[in-house]
């Protein structure tokens, strides 16, 4: 159920690539000061808690890394007023969802968050029906 | 039967005299006035994102005087008082990638911003600011000519990071924000000029539009809540 965290080497992924030269996510901010592009990393794991606030919306997720320890991640995502303009909506992950997240990882040593570039179900599809997997709200 | 004909004529010289001072007086208005009522859509459809880079590029970055760039030496992101929730003002909030509505009353224009739910009255009635009128988006009058809305704003409060969210710029009571609004067709342009003796050592400007939201689109409340607007700042390393 629960899958282990990696490290995505930049140059290998191209879905990566495509998203990081899309710019910043929410635009209240720059990710820079807080996450590094040069780091990315994806996660698996189960949604524990989805808070659809502005200015920015939180997921937050449980994954298990490779000797077992489970840890919370913190996934940063667009502001909800442009999230709801998509069809997204509160309830749209509930908790114990799987959910696929990628993108680039915080800064502060010891810390879990990374920037939700890229947010796919456990079948690989988008979270919205129809909708994107890469920087969802930048589509409108 | 004399008088009759003199009070006919005079009659009919006042109606003529009325209507035509009239007309002109209202063809002169619908000149003057431009119609930038409506709900206006700056997201990437109408203009790039705002960036450490957007608006303020090569060409218009503000020249920083000693005091401003000692400001950026302690600067650190997480300063900034948006993290709380404190909203955007003027040069940043007419660049921000939301929607906003402009309402024209005869004494006032009123920009509502989709983004922190803000509202900026601009006075065109002659009114001035009072020394209580500092706040943080200022005291805004104005005034239509050319088929453009032209505003001055002032008195507003200090901000250590009052020019954009990008740069680490901060913006003081000093500051003076003017902008001109006009149509092309049917998009809403603007051009915005700051200055800001404290920190700039001149003025700078840039130019942005926005396109017409989709049809029946309302503005949807911010309601900004501090928890989230906070909750990546712990993965800030910060170098004090």
């Amino acid at each position: 159920m629960i899958e282990r965290v990696f490290n995505l080497p930049s140059l290998l992924c191209p879905m990566f690539f495509m998203a990081t030269i899309a710019g910043p996510v929410t635009a209240h901010h720059s990710a820079t000061p807080f996450y590094d592009a040069d780091k990315p990393v994806e996660i698996f794991g189960v949604v524990t808690k989805f808070v659809f606030r502005n200015p920015h919306a939180a997921l937050f997720v449980l994954v298990e890394s490779e000797d077992g320890e489970t840890t919370e991640w913190q996934v940063e995502m667009s502001a909800p007023v442009m999230l709801k303009r998509l069809g997204w909506t509160p309830d749209i992950l509930t908790v114990g969802t799987e959910i696929r997240v990628s993108g680039p990882s915080s800064r502060a040593e010891g810390s879990h968050g990374v920037l939700g570039r890229r947010l796919t179900r456990a079948d690989g599809s988008p979270v919205l029906k129809g909708g994107r997997s890469s920087d969802p709200a930048r589509s409108r | 039967m004399h008088k009759k004909k003199l009070f006919t004529y005079s009659l009919k010289t006042y109606l003529f005299t009325v209507l035509t001072l009239s007309a002109i007086s209202h063809l002169g208005f619908a000149q003057a006035v431009p119609d930038l009522a409506g709900v206006w859509n700056g997201s990437p459809q109408a203009r790039p994102v705002n960036s450490e880079t957007v608006p303020w590029g090569e060409d218009n970055f503000p020249k920083l005087n000693k005091r401003a760039k000692a400001y950026q030496e302690v600067w650190e992101e997480i300063m900034a008082p948006k993290y709380d929730c404190q909203p955007a003002s003027s040069p940043a909030i007419q660049y921000d990638p939301y929607h906003m509505e402009v309402t024209q009353w005869p004494d006032r224009v009123l920009f509502r911003y989709e983004k922190d739910d803000q509202l900026r009255t601009v006075y065109l009635d002659g009114r001035t600011p009072t020394s209580k009128d500092f706040s943080l988006q200022g005291f805004s009058v104005g005034y239509y000519e050319d088929e453009s809305l032209f505003i001055t704003t002032t008195n507003f409060v200090f901000d250590i990071a009052g020019f954009d969210d990008y740069n680490g710029i901060p913006s003081s009571s000093q500051k003076v924000i003017k902008e001109r609004y006009w149509r092309e067709g049917e998009d809403l342009y603007v051009t915005v000029t700051v200055s800001d003796p404290m920190f700039l050592i001149e003025p700078t400007s840039y130019t942005t539009r926005w396109v017409p939201a989709a049809p029946g689109y309302k503005l949807s409340a911010y309601d900004c809540d501090a928890e989230s607007s906070r909750a990546m700042v712990r993965f800030f390393p910060s170098k004090y």
